[in-house]
């Protein structure tokens, strides 16, 4: 090990249902250096910090801390190893103060008794928060903190284990202008201590700004290590999208009509989402590109009448949709295909042939009483099952859960073809499903643009979209910064609207 | 305009406790000036004494997220085998009150057994355990009443300073004992922590069962001292003895502003405010000569009114925590 | 807690749907030579005559059970219900006992209630009986679907108030003086058939064809399981959650007229101490706690073996607080099946 690290990733795999989340990966972290971990959406950033975090262990390779093996069996090992991660969704108690969270463990006692001594457990916390420059009071409770100084609470909390290495994992989603500033000089501050920070971002910008050198993974591969002299901002985006076709797709037979069958006007919710419009035409494969959090599931969810939202009209065919009404939603005629199929998609302990009847039962159960025709019920989910070649035993007998991902995924799919709609919503549809289930997902979908339906399809693989779609909308926090018709499809040029690198000036900072 | 209803609702929320008190206060006040003698407010303490000090038990379980329907069967069988230890052994009021303690961590520990063990939801284990203690109870004692010796009313009648009633004085001890336990040491605030979200509990590697298993020890300690505190004033337990009182225990921490859904909640003032508060209602409709039976009406009124403010304000804040993406002040 | 493997006979009986069937007649079986009356003509049909009111209102409670919720205020509803209706259909009131009653004077008075001796009676207390229940459900279901509290504690808040309100229009007393009519439907026979089980096996019936065939079960078992999802697919959580709340009641209230008719009295303190009989025995047939599991005809087994158990712990001659304990151990043990039961269906898969 390099005699000026203190910690060192060594030949670190992992998997997961089979897929390679990181392979062969190698990292040095130096202290009083700041290593910028940039990568797309599932090219293992966090996977890497879990494991360094002690969330989750390795398949392969090994870690060094101080020259010593590591192995942290829990988050708490790693913690009183000393290092301090701070992750995107903060773990700490809303219902405790500001003291009480820090120092939940390892309170200050008095002098013999088993009581916490409240006055140097104040002092100590208000040190801690002077060295923060935060002024709040210790005895403040955590819920009356805004979601910045909350972050600053859990860097605290890292500081008082006397953190060397400290991880920030998309640290500035929630902050304010001003809160990412006093965020960065912080940061800047502990470098100047001699930790070693690695800050996990995708605003390159900041990357760019903050780090003395930056690391790209692709496909959990670590693509290149340099100082941030060597990586300018296009240099870095094309070094996390170049990547192997794996993903073959269908020949594009369908070609958008002219009729619009979904129209979302100026749709608008405080800290969501911002004057978002899109008009989907009959037959149309709209393709909704944006980053992690960029706020495309949140707009799906509001355009299907999953959430509120204050302003904006939804529009299918003719008919102006309620808002927060999903069953007028579908009874319009639309369907989301969810993106995380356990918990929203499907009925896990419920038979396959019962999910797949779920959204359509109305159509049939008109005889009297409600009572469900069981036999048309059958023929027709025997029809999609084999339409879609789900791979499956009896679909009455076997429950969802016995599914493989891209089976399950059909299910969820064939589910909402049975209501023939008109304008389908799918989020990251072949997400954690493989290679030859994807193609078929691909296939399905231009056939039913092929016969009429919108289709709005939300990914994060731009690659997918480019193969399938007619245009490319773009999101960035919460607003479309652009809509790419077929024709101005470039990898580089929708990444860099993604991550608002547009113009060319920006580009060479 | 409708910003200020909403500040208005919010500040009710989250303190409804005091404002209900307050309320109740004022009402009584502007109704019946003369509820409020030295001698009512005694006896309102002194009536909710035994009540209140299960109350603080059922707090702790509350905070977890937890419930406890069996402290009723518990202060029986805890009464019964203190009578028992007392009259059949002939043994000394203070060993009875031993023995009457020993049965409440026999009870706790079996609760704490159950649910954290056996991973039964907490309010059909209590349920069912409430079912077999009173059953046990009743075996012991062949459902006739346990009577106890005038030594021991007479204990009761004692007035510390010769001003306090002397379970006034014990209801406050445990109030006292309760709310240091509570705020000021580890296991306190590790039983706020678990309430609050036991996942993120556990990712701070607080050991989650020993906290939750120690809220249903505590709590059952409560009932058992509750019970015999009680039995010490009316001289004998009756088969029915302790037959609905996980309902007032409940309600006292619920109006005291403790939440069903865990974390939120304190003993100090809050459930020794419900306490009062419950007692308060009762003594007034007493006063009011308003017939019994439109009395346990009110009761169960009363308990519904602070769920449903409970709930509201389990919703509030879950709203509260939908995700954000992008902040108001920016605008590119 | 880490249980030990089961080997495989044992757990596919556990896990097979007549498990508690093949319990209760094992069960008989043990104890027949030991009591050879309990199989005799008089002990069978007071077995069967104490299932049907029980069965009737269990079948309600599946359905809530089912949605993931639980309903407490069943016995609190019976005891209402019952006073409700005897008021209306009694013939002739004790001034001594009554005259405190909040409705002497105006509904009540020493002839009777409103409609005493008319031959509307009856038919108008019952659906006054039916009607009453259904809206204490539609007003717990509201409360759990829209207010979003916990069903455990709206329930219990409930059976509280009801308790409370059944005791307040009578004082405590029991009203009697009931049509022979009314009181056939808990006690006569329509041929060798009893009425109360004409009665049962429509409700049960018509609640498993619900259940199973039709599109609003379809969605019950939907809800139960994942609400999440279901709301995303266009199913109605919050309909199907009152819905299930009135159903019981519905339930409840029919369970009401068929043990008032039979005690021959309106009795505020009706069902008292059942509330674990009937969630017992749902949750011993096999229903879940946890909700999206559950069968009229597992309740039907479930309540068969509970009063099976009952009825023998009776002539067992055990003193009643003995049967108290083994009543709460039975119900611990089912749940604890219960939890074994998901265990071992997740370890299948």
């Amino acid at each position: 090990m390099e005699t000026s690290a203190i910690f060192e990733f060594r030949g670190i795999s992992k998997r997961f249902f089979g897929i390679h989340a990181l392979k062969d990966v190698s990292l040095v972290l130096r202290p009083g250096v700041v290593l910028g971990l940039v990568g797309e959406n599932g090219a293992g950033k966090s996977t890497l910090m879990n494991i360094a975090g002690g969330v989750i262990p390795p398949d392969e390779g090994t870690m060094f801390l101080q020259g010593q093996l590591y192995r942290p069996l829990d988050p708490n090992e790693a913690s009183r190893a000393g290092i301090g991660f701070i992750h995107q969704e903060l773990n700490l108690f809303t219902n405790l103060s500001i003291a009480e969270n820090i120092f939940l463990e390892s309170f200050p006692r008095m002098r013999g008794l088993p009581f916490i001594d409240r006055r140097t457990l104040a002092d100590t916390t208000r040190q801690l928060l002077a060295s923060l420059n935060m002024d709040f009071s210790p005895s403040t409770k955590l819920e009356a903190l805004a979601p910045g100084e909350r972050q600053l609470v859990e860097i605290a909390k890292a500081l008082s284990y006397e953190s060397r290495i400290i991880i920030f994992d998309e640290p500035t989603t929630s902050l304010t202008a001003k809160e990412r500033e006093r965020l960065f000089s912080l940061i800047q501050r502990l470098r100047g201590e001699g930790k070693a920070i690695v800050y996990i971002s995708h605003i390159l910008g900041d990357v760019r700004a903050l780090a003395d050198e930056v690391a790209v993974l692709r496909d959990g591969e670590l693509v290149a290590n340099a100082p941030v002299a060597d990586l300018r901002i296009d240099r870095m985006i094309t070094l996390m999208i170049g990547r192997d076709f794996d993903n073959i797709f269908p020949a594009k037979t369908s070609r958008p009509g002219q009729k619009t069958i979904l129209k979302v006007d100026a749709l608008s919710q405080t800290g969501i989402a911002r004057n978002i419009s899109i008009e989907v035409h009959a037959g149309e494969v709209l393709g909704v590109f944006g980053l992690m959090g960029s706020g495309r599931t949140e707009t799906a969810r509001m355009i299907f009448g999953l959430d509120e939202y204050e302003t904006g009209t939804i529009t299918v065919g003719d008919s102006v949709l309620p808002a927060r009404d999903p069953v007028a939603a579908i009874r319009g005629g639309m369907a989301f295909v969810t993106e995380n199929r356990r918990e929203e998609g499907l009925l896990m302990n419920v038979s396959i042939s019962d999910n797949l009847g779920l959204v359509s039962l109305a159509e049939f159960s008109r005889r009297f009483g409600g009572i469900v025709d069981r036999k048309r019920l059958r023929e027709a989910v025997g029809r999609i099952g084999a339409e879609l070649r789900i791979k499956s035993g009896s679909y009455e007998r076997l429950n969802a859960k016995s599914l493989s991902g891209g089976n399950q995924q059909k299910v969820v799919i064939g589910k909402w073809l049975m209501t023939r709609p008109r304008v389908l919503i799918m989020d990251e549809p072949t997400r954690g499903i493989d290679v030859g289930a994807k193609f078929e997902v691909y296939t399905i979908m231009n056939e039913l643009a092929s016969q009429g339906t919108g289709i709005l399809f939300i990914s994060s693989e731009v690659e997918e979209l480019m193969g399938i779609c007619d245009r490319i909308v773009v999101f960035s926090r919460g607003e479309i910064i652009r809509d790419f018709p077929r024709h101005e499809f470039s990898q580089e040029r929708i990444m860099r609207s993604a991550f608002r690198q547009e113009d060319a000036a920006v580009l060479d900072a | 305009m409708s910003r200020s209803i909403n500040a208005v609702r919010d500040f009710v929320l989250k303190n409804s406790t005091i404002v209900l008190f307050v309320a109740l206060f004022v009402f009584f006040g502007v109704v019946a000036p003369r509820f409020f003698s030295g001698k009512n407010i005694t006896n309102i303490f002194s009536n909710a004494s035994y009540i209140g000090i299960v109350g603080v038990g059922m707090t702790f379980v509350l905070l977890t997220g937890g419930i406890d329907l069996s402290v009723g069967s518990t202060m029986y069988v805890s009464a019964v085998v203190a009578g028992l230890v007392v009259n059949q052994l002939g043994l000394p009021i203070g060993l009875g009150l031993a023995a009457c303690l020993l049965v409440g961590l026999v009870f706790g520990l079996i609760n704490a057994f159950i649910i954290t063990r056996l991973n039964v939801v907490p309010f059909i284990a209590t349920l069912t355990t409430m079912l077999a203690g009173r059953g046990f109870g009743l075996m012991l004692t062949k459902s006739v009443a346990v009577n106890f010796p005038d030594s021991l009313t007479l204990l009761a009648t004692v007035d510390v300073f010769g001003f306090f009633p002397i379970e006034v004085v014990i209801f406050l001890a445990v109030v006292f004992a309760a709310a240091l336990y509570l705020r000021s040491t580890t296991g306190g605030r590790r039983i706020y922590a678990v309430g609050n979200d036991i996942e993120i509990a556990k990712k701070a590697g607080i050991r989650t069962t020993p906290v939750v298993a120690s809220t249903y020890v505590i709590c059952a300690l409560c009932a058992a001292l509750g019970g015999f505190i009680s039995i010490a004033e009316m001289g004998r337990v009756n088969a029915d003895f302790g037959k609905g009182e996980e309902f007032n225990a409940i309600a006292a921490a619920v109006l005291g502003g403790a939440s069903l859904f865990g974390g939120i909640g304190t003993v100090f003032p809050g459930t020794l405010l419900g306490t009062v508060m419950i007692q308060m209602i009762q003594a007034g409709l007493v006063f009011s000569n308003v017939d019994v039976y439109k009395q346990e009406i009110v009761k169960a009124l009363m308990i519904f009114l602070a769920v449903f403010i409970d709930s509201l304000r389990n919703s509030q804040l879950r709203k509260l925590g939908r995700r954000t993406i992008m902040r108001v002040s920016d605008s590119s | 807690m880490t249980l030990p493997p089961l080997a495989e006979w044992p757990r596919r009986a556990i896990l097979s749907e007549y498990f508690v069937l093949i319990l209760t007649v094992a069960y008989v079986l043990v104890l027949w030579p030991f009591i050879p009356w309990l199989l005799g003509q008089r002990n069978v049909g007071d077995i069967l005559s104490n299932m049907w009111p029980l069965l009737a209102i269990a079948v309600g409670q599946t359905f809530v059970l089912v949605s993931a919720g639980i309903d407490l205020s069943q016995t609190s509803i019976m005891a209402v219900t019952s006073v409700i209706g005897a008021m209306i259909m009694t013939r002739g009131l004790d001034p001594v006992l009554f005259s405190k009653s909040p409705f002497w004077g105006i509904f009540l008075g020493e002839q009777g209630g409103p409609l005493a001796g008319s031959p509307a009676a009856v038919p108008v207390a019952i659906l006054a009986m039916l009607l009453v229940g259904t809206i204490i459900g539609l007003g717990n279901g509201a409360c759990v679907a829209f207010i979003r509290m916990p069903p455990f504690i709206v329930t219990l808040v409930s059976q509280l108030l009801f308790s409370a309100v059944a005791i307040f229009l009578t004082k405590s007393e029991n009203i009697r003086h009931l049509p022979d009519e009314y009181l056939a439907l808990g006690q006569g026979n329509l041929g060798i058939v009893p009425i109360a089980m004409i009665i049962t096996v429509t409700l049960a019936v018509t609640a498993h064809v619900l259940m199973s065939r039709t599109a609003y079960g379809r969605r019950l078992y939907a809800t139960g399981n994942n609400p999440v999802a279901s709301r995303v697919s266009g199913v109605s959580t919050t309909r199907v959650i009152v819905s299930v709340y009135a159903i019981s009641g519905f339930c409840a209230a029919i369970g009401s007229i068929l043990y008032s008719a039979r005690l021959e009295m309106g009795r505020p303190t009706l069902g008292s101490g059942q509330l674990l009989d009937i969630v017992g025995a749902t949750v011993i047939g096999g229903v879940s706690l946890a909700g999206g599991k559950g069968k009229v005809t597992w309740t039907f087994f479930g309540v068969l073996f509970y009063v099976v158990l009952a009825n023998t712990l009776n002539l067992l001659n055990l003193s009643f607080f003995t049967i108290d304990m083994v009543k709460g151990g039975v119900i611990l043990f089912a749940a604890l099946m219960d939890v074994m039961r998901t265990r071992a269906m997740a370890a299948r898969n």
